[in-house]
């Protein structure tokens, strides 16, 4: 494999940018350390800065599989059935996800609703799909397609994805609501709990092992 | 002078920062990309210290109107109330769910000031290739890095309770100008995270001893 330079402008002078293998390189401090195999449930840490060099894939490519299809069903499920139903001297209004953000852009405040639409459904979703892209053709043996610009999209996704945060948003918003009105907890909350702990493990499985799956030579 | 350890540098390597592959420098000028993931390959990321303390400005800037200004307002037959965030964490608080209280104070008020100030000394230290706890900056980054978006729980809580209390002339939730500003400010110091290169910590020194073993 060689590198490409970005523009055939540049001199010609430098070598080939070849992998070197030898070598495990800090990515918080640039020590460098000799690569070795690290145990499925090691992690091997900088002794320089702390950083995690090397984390071992304790999950294999058919458990992340398992894992992302299951967080894929209680996405639906989260997003399309009530988070809460709540009641108010006879009326009834259910929310979720998608009817908040759209009563939020309704009354003007757009920026805040694109915000909270991408970072709470539009990101958790491609975090599970591009995974999926990536998963299903390697299972099968294949080269993903696209391998290179979906593996750097789902790198960012998963920076700016925030299920988390939106789960404890939720338990807030409840309790500050209940003073409001009657009100009760829906399939929705139960099943963003799940997708929540789910997002956390296939995080956990980390880029690292699919980055070694997708450069291995074909066998 | 204590001698220091082996780097990238030192033996002619460098890592790709996107997809962590270890590759051999180029040599001379030239802009190249990592062969396996198409990322530009730096040494370090360019104008790192720059970009983090243009995004601080911004976050500094917003900060004020982010807590001055309601972030949402309570509609009823009562009347229309506004918010504030500091008012929503006393509203939680003499209502008696002082846990949560506690939660929304660290999300909203302890964790941007915290990003603001240690990416302000992140970038002066690393500006000056300064020396001084390296070991303690690099964790204070990854802290930073870690509690960063959670920020953004009170944004959330707004678009949830525009969301759940609509009862019309009843009782009804809006959003207000300061939310937009909260939302930007944790934003902002996202992408000052984002942009530092926690490498900076520890600027390279050709000139000390390496050690060995």
């Amino acid at each position: 494999m060689t590198a490409k330079p970005v523009s055939t402008a540049w001199p010609d002078a430098a070598g080939p940018v070849r992998p070197q293998h030898a070598y495990l390189v800090c990515e918080e401090c640039d020590a460098v350390y000799p690569a070795r195999p690290v145990g499925s449930d090691d992690v091997l840490r900088c002794r320089r800065c702390g950083a995690t060099l090397e984390r071992g894939h304790g999950l294999p490519l058919n458990g992340q599989l398992g894992l992302t299809l299951g967080g894929l069903l209680v996405f639906l499920i989260g997003s399309l059935s009530p988070i809460v139903t709540l009641e108010l001297k006879g009326n009834h209004t259910q929310a979720s996800l998608l009817q908040a953000t759209r009563l939020t852009w309704e009354s003007g405040a757009h920026v805040v609703a694109v915000l909270s639409i991408a970072t709470a459904f539009v990101f958790p979703l491609l975090m599970i799909l591009l995974r999926l892209w990536v998963l299903v053709p390697l299972l099968r043996r294949r080269p993903p397609p696209l391998a290179a610009p979906v593996m750097r999209l789902l790198r960012w996704v998963q920076r700016w994805s925030m299920v988390e945060v939106f789960m404890l948003g939720v338990l807030i918003s409840v309790v500050r609501s209940a003073g409001v009105s009657h009100l009760v907890l829906g399939p929705g909350i139960f099943a963003y709990m799940t997708l929540t702990v789910l997002l956390t493990a296939i995080h956990a499985a980390g880029l690292q092992g699919l980055w070694r799956e997708i450069s291995r030579p074909a066998a | 002078m204590n001698p220091r350890y082996p780097v990238a540098a030192d033996l002619g390597v460098i890592a790709c920062e996107t997809c962590g592959l270890v590759l051999t420098a180029p040599h001379g000028a030239g802009r190249w990309r990592c062969p396996r993931c198409s990322h530009p390959l730096h040494a370090r990321k360019p104008q790192s210290v720059q970009r983090t303390v243009a995004w601080l400005v911004a976050a500094v800037v917003l900060y004020l109107p982010a807590n001055l200004l309601p972030v949402m307002a309570t509609k009823s037959v009562l009347g229309r109330e506004s918010h504030t965030i500091v008012g929503g964490i006393i509203e939680l608080w003499v209502t008696g769910s002082r846990e949560l209280a506690l939660i929304v104070f660290i999300a909203s008020i302890a964790v941007p000031l915290l990003k603001i100030a240690a990416l302000t000394l992140l970038a002066i230290t690393a500006q000056r290739r300064s020396s001084w706890r390296q070991r303690e900056r690099a964790g204070l980054y990854r802290l930073v890095e870690t509690v960063g978006h959670w920020s953004m729980l009170d944004v959330f809580v707004v678009v949830l309770l525009v969301g759940m209390v609509h009862f019309g002339v009843l009782a009804s939730v809006e959003p207000e100008s300061g939310l937009l500003a909260f939302g930007a400010v944790v934003v902002a110091t996202m992408l000052a995270s984002a942009s530092f290169d926690p490498r900076l910590i520890w600027p390279h020194d050709p000139d000390k001893p390496v050690a060995h073993g």
